[in-house]
């Protein structure tokens, strides 16, 4: 007991000192105006933008009427996505030590799914009218599309969790619970996965066919947000098997997957904010109406680079443990604990940093519809 | 209670019809001829009697009237109850200085001749409406079908089925249509769709004293927008243009277009907005991409011990 209490208070005191040097470092504001300039290639030149036309700077467009509600369900439909797609692959390429990847995907993802329709219903003008959404089937609205992926995603995420409940014997003993067992998940799996990445992408789509500069100048929302999606289940779901005692191999491969969502977030982040150029400067940039200070905190740098770069490091490691001694219980047993909190910090931090992502997003989204120059420019400047 | 049951049973029943009703697929009008507004702004005197002859036709709430301190524009927008808005771009100072940008001013000052009303340098004015674009980015973003093309090829918001969404709030690239904090629709200029059915003309049209706003068919609207510019032109209006009258803007043009005595960012108009519904391939493209690569990741990461 002694020494992890030793250990914890070492690792709380290193935490101190490193939050001390982060808020010296930040507040200077001088490295976020380098990581915008260079993240978006756009050099701001406030006197040629005052030479601009516009009409006392007056809005051309409408605010999104969109707010919190819209923030959580992207972050909670990404979840709901992500977790079932990471629960089928278990399903369909995993071995045994993955079951308990498989059991938290599925039910995590009914969980996470279970408020999305309340808070879509909720965002409406007239909430009561909710099923006027299924009037219509318009290829060309993605809002339209999701209503019904969401509508039908729902039926595989609640019926696989079901099998899986009956399965666990959470259902009791009697016959519907037994035929409920004997259903293929798998198979359902298939189209079930499918539309999984759907959910988990359509979200950034959306926001890309608007004329909101920020979202829709470059296309590339949706490829963060299905990243984002698997990252940040893969993130969750590593989280609750940890706290659950779960077979290192299956933690080993939900960690290989988070790093790779994470690298391809990355680069779809990267691609979109040099996409987007002068439109992005209003998520990027440390004005008073930008939102740069909480991207790179708690999404760019916090969110994706930190933990990407110690999950690097553990991979690394775990490889080099891994050949240095084969079975290896005994001799890791002590150090796999303090790993395990540390990791339980980077799960933490991916799962903050999607929720930042779709929020500083939609929050910029707004103060990018206020800002006519801008507006005007990219209706103006050449795609 | 039995009476009771069978009073009931009729009203019970009538009530699941009107909630029925918005998924009743109607026929389609017998199409006619579409129409539209040519608005003129070197004609507009800014009397904003059509914001008012709105107001009042369509039995639009009036806000609290707040000073904008900018101009003598207090409308200041469009939105859920503003249908028409008549911007007041006051320029007085932009003769000595000169520099300002679309620079040529000095070789384009307008004699007091050549315009009726005002010297362009001093004043500009437009009844700014919604543009009932050929290819409406609201029609096509709105998911319930509420946004309509009427008989007329006006586009229109059918108030009983409108769910609020507020998706059609940020697809419009003209910041016109907005969702009521009332009612909770989004709502827009209708062209005057009750009017229209009746043969009446719009009401903004009819009330402008200087016909700056002209209601009629597109083509014909289109050929009287090309005369008028030819005419301003040879009177030596060079920055006289046409904004939404041929096909350029949205893929097909707009059917309440403008003449503009600057460029369209003066007045706040996009120049070339791009058509929202033209982004759903591309982005769904990178998306798919996305999921494919993270695809094969996952199957390698779960195979792989
Ligand atoms: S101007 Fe806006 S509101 Fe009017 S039809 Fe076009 S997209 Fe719709
Ligand atoms: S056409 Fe009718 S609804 Fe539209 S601005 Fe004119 S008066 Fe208002």
């Amino acid at each position: 007991m002694q020494p992890e209490r030793q250990s914890f208070s070492a690792w709380l005191a290193t935490g101190q000192a490193l939050a001390q040097r982060l808020r010296q470092i930040s507040r200077a504001t001088g490295w976020m105006d380098l990581l915008a300039v260079l993240s978006t290639g756009y050099h701001p030149d406030p006197e040629r933008e005052q030479q601009e036309p516009t009409y006392y700077d007056y809005p051309a467009l409408k605010e999104p009427v969109w707010r919190w509600e819209i923030v959580w369900y992207f972050f909670l439909g990404g979840l709901a996505a992500g977790c079932y797609f990471i629960a089928s692959l278990a399903a369909l390429f995993g071995g045994p030590e993955d079951r308990a990847t498989r059991r938290a995907g599925y039910y995590l993802s009914l969980l996470a799914l279970l408020p999305c329709p309340l808070l879509l219903i909720k965002d409406l003008g007239r909430p009561e009218r909710f099923l006027n959404m299924l009037r219509m089937f318009k290829v060309r609205s993605p809002m339209s599309m999701g209503v019904w992926c969401l509508v039908s995603f729902s039926f595989f995420s609640g019926l696989s969790a079901l099998i899986q409940a009956a399965r666990d014997h959470w259902l009791g003993h009697w016959w519907g619970a037994h035929w409920l067992a004997r259903l293929p998940q798998r198979l359902l799996a298939l189209p079930g996965m499918a539309l999984a990445l759907f959910l988990g992408g359509y979200t950034g789509v959306l926001l890309a066919t608007t004329s909101i500069p920020l979202w829709s100048r470059s296309k590339m929302l949706g490829a963060v947000f299905i990243s984002s999606a698997i990252s940040t289940s893969s993130a969750l779901i590593t989280f609750v098997l940890r706290l659950s005692a779960a077979p290192a191999a299956a933690l080993h491969k939900l960690e290989r997957l988070e790093w790779g969502a994470l690298l391809s977030e990355q680069l779809a982040l990267l691609a979109f904010l040099r996409g987007s150029g002068r439109a992005a400067r209003v998520l990027v940039g440390h004005g008073p109406a930008e939102h740069g200070p909480r991207f790179w905190r708690f999404v760019a740098i916090g969110g994706l680079l930190l933990p990407w770069l110690l999950q690097t490091r553990l991979l690394l490691s775990r490889r080099t443990h891994s050949e240095a001694d084969t079975d290896g219980m005994a001799s890791q047993r002590p150090e796999q604990k303090r790993v395990s909190l540390s990791s339980l910090w980077l799960s933490l931090l991916v799962l903050i940093g999607g929720y930042f992502l779709r929020r500083t997003i939609i929050e910029a989204g707004h103060h990018s519809s206020r800002d006519a120059r801008t507006t005007l420019w990219h209706a103006r400047a050449a795609r | 209670m039995a009476v009771e049951a069978a009073r009931s049973l009729p009203g019970v029943l009538k009530q699941l019809r009107t909630l029925l009703e918005p998924l009743r697929k109607e026929e389609p009008l017998p199409p006619q001829t579409a129409v539209g507004f040519f608005t003129d702004t070197s004609l507009c005197i800014g009397c904003k009697a059509c914001e008012i002859a709105c107001k009042q036709w369509n039995q639009l709430p009036a806000r609290e009237p707040v000073w904008a301190g900018t101009s003598y524009d207090n409308t200041r927008e469009l939105n859920a109850i503003n249908w028409r808005h008549v911007l007041f771009i006051e320029r007085l100072g932009r003769h000595e200085e000169g520099s300002h940008a679309g620079g040529g001013t000095a070789g384009t000052v307008a004699a007091p001749t050549e315009l009726p009303f005002f010297n362009p340098d001093r004043w500009l004015m437009l009844s700014d409406v919604c543009k009932h674009c050929a290819h409406a980015p609201c029609l096509e973003a709105c998911p319930t079908g509420a946004i309509i093309r009427t008989e007329f090829d006006t586009v229109y918001v059918q108030q009983d089925v409108c769910n609020g969404c507020g998706y059609c709030v940020v697809a419009c690239p003209f910041g016109v249509i907005a969702r009521d904090a009332l009612g909770g629709t989004a709502r827009k200029c209708t062209l005057c769709y009750d009017r229209l059915k009746d043969g009446l003309e719009p009401a903004c049209a009819k009330v402008c004293p200087t016909d700056s706003i002209v209601f009629g068919p597109v083509d014909q609207l289109r050929q009287q927008a090309e005369a008028r510019l030819t005419q301003l032109h040879e009177r030596g209006l060079r920055e006289a243009r046409l904004y939404g009258a041929d096909d350029t803007i949205l893929e097909g043009g707009l059917h309440a277009f403008f003449l503009l005595l600057d460029e369209p960012a003066v007045y706040n108009l996009p120049e070339r907005p791009s058509r929202p519904s033209r982004h759903v391939l591309p982005a769904s493209f990178w998306t798919a991409l996305a999921a494919l690569a993270l695809g094969l990741f996952g199957i390698f990461s779960f195979r792989r011990r």
